[in-house]
């Protein structure tokens, strides 16, 4: 009886993480990717995920997939009762509209800045998936991808649109004399939306390593399952054991 | 069996979530008061402010109309009561009309408002019982606001200045 009550506390514990935990967390941050503050109002104001922002979650789950974050093969299939597959389906669901309006925290609303970061990251992401990767390279490289937009969007570009006279400002003016600012036109928000993309790429971020974990879990799982099996057998099965392990 | 409860009940949970999102984006609230507002009138719990309401009624009786819209937009802020609309189109269309032209920016505004007025109410038809309005059906404002919408010859007519405000 004790020695069972570990192994179903984990299976509750992993069924709570994969099917409430994760879906919400994606979905919170699919809520608060779009948000922005008001810069004068200081309404709220949602935006929807661009376009381009579908195709840019559209690659990072095809890396997911390849770099072994998403399993599809171990959470969806014939052999999984109907309900576990519609809740596994919707979490992935849920894990594409987290990357699109996380995306979308961190892309410039329109102008040119929209095109060139979106560029610059359909690049990243396309180049990505010929490299090689594993689960933990890939964290780290998206926390770094989605890190360094939102330090350009967030402080750097926000500096430079900001109603008062920055340093930025001032340098960017010098460097971009002669260029029409309409080119760069972007809108003012508030301060707090800063904070709003940082949290909401924060929690993005502590979803997919949760759902590393939730991945690594399961293959500790499955080789512990194997492991005591073995210890199970006697010895005069545990040579055709090897052979079948061998095959 | 379980696994199977919270499997059910995180699906339950995060659709809802989900339905909540999607209806945020599509209301597009801007603010916390708006977010509540709407949720009233999702859940079919929305009252109109009858004070207010009143007090613009008042004020729309002393010609006051612009201050009847300020009361009349706090006594409805989402915009779905088809009487408190129609007394926000009659208060454009007596503020819009003149003795020599309309006011063609009060009026069209006040299409719309008598629009939102038609479309809330029943049926498409909404009547007015106040003895103190000349219109009383949406019908009849909303040709008398597109009327002064029109240009044609008539507008040249100088008789036009005998002409009544209803």
């Amino acid at each position: 009886m004790n020695i069972d009550l570990p192994q179903t506390n984990r299976s509750r514990n992993r069924a709570l993480v994969e099917f409430i935990v994760l879906p919400f967390l994606f979905l919170t941050v699919a809520l608060l990717g779009g948000l922005r503050i008001g810069a004068e109002s200081g309404a709220f104001i949602f935006i929807a995920p661009p376009l381009v922002t579908l195709l840019l979650a559209t690659l990072l789950l095809l890396l997911m997939v390849r770099g072994g974050l998403l399993r599809l093969h171990q959470w969806v299939g014939s052999d999984f009762p109907p309900l576990t597959n519609v809740a596994h389906i919707w979490m992935f669901i849920t894990i594409f509209f987290g990357s699109a309006q996380a995306f979308n925290s961190v892309l410039p609303e329109r102008g040119l800045l929209h095109w060139l970061f979106s560029f610059f990251f359909l690049w990243t992401l396309w180049n990505n998936q010929f490299s090689s990767f594993d689960a933990r390279r890939l964290l780290r490289s998206l926390a770094v991808l989605f890190g360094t937009a939102f330090v350009l969007k967030h402080m750097l570009l926000a500096s430079l649109y900001s109603p008062e006279d920055g340093w930025l400002k001032r340098v960017a003016g010098t460097l971009l004399q002669g260029v029409a600012l309409g080119t760069f036109d972007a809108p003012a928000f508030a301060a707090v939306t800063g904070y709003i993309a940082f949290f909401t790429l924060a929690l993005y971020v502590a979803g997919l390593i949760l759902l590393a974990f939730a991945v690594n879990g399961e293959t500790i799982v499955t080789t512990d399952s194997v492991v005591n099996n073995r210890q199970q057998l006697s010895d005069g099965e545990r040579p055709v054991e090897n052979l079948s392990l061998s095959e | 069996m379980q696994s199977r409860t919270i499997q059910l009940a995180g699906l339950a949970f995060t659709i809802a979530y989900a339905a909540f999102i999607v209806w945020i984006y599509a209301t597009e609230p801007r603010t916390f008061k708006e977010v509540t507002t709407s949720a009233e009138v999702a859940a079919g719990t929305y009252e109109i402010n009858q004070e207010k309401f009143n007090s613009a009624i008042n004020l729309f009786r002393r010609e006051q109309f612009r201050a009847a819209r300020v009361e009349w937009q706090q006594a409805d802020p989402a915009q779905r009561d088809a009487r408190t609309q129609y007394y926000v189109a009659y208060s454009f269309y007596r503020e819009g009309w003149g003795r020599v032209y309309f006011d063609r920016e009060l009026f069209k505004q006040g299409v719309e408002a008598v629009d939102r007025a038609i479309a809330l109410s029943p049926a498409n038809t909404l009547t007015i019982d106040d003895p103190d309005l000349q219109m009383h059906t949406a019908a009849e404002l909303k040709a008398e606001l597109e009327q002064g919408l029109e240009r044609n010859w008539s507008d040249v007519n100088p008789l036009k200045v005998l002409r009544t405000r209803k």
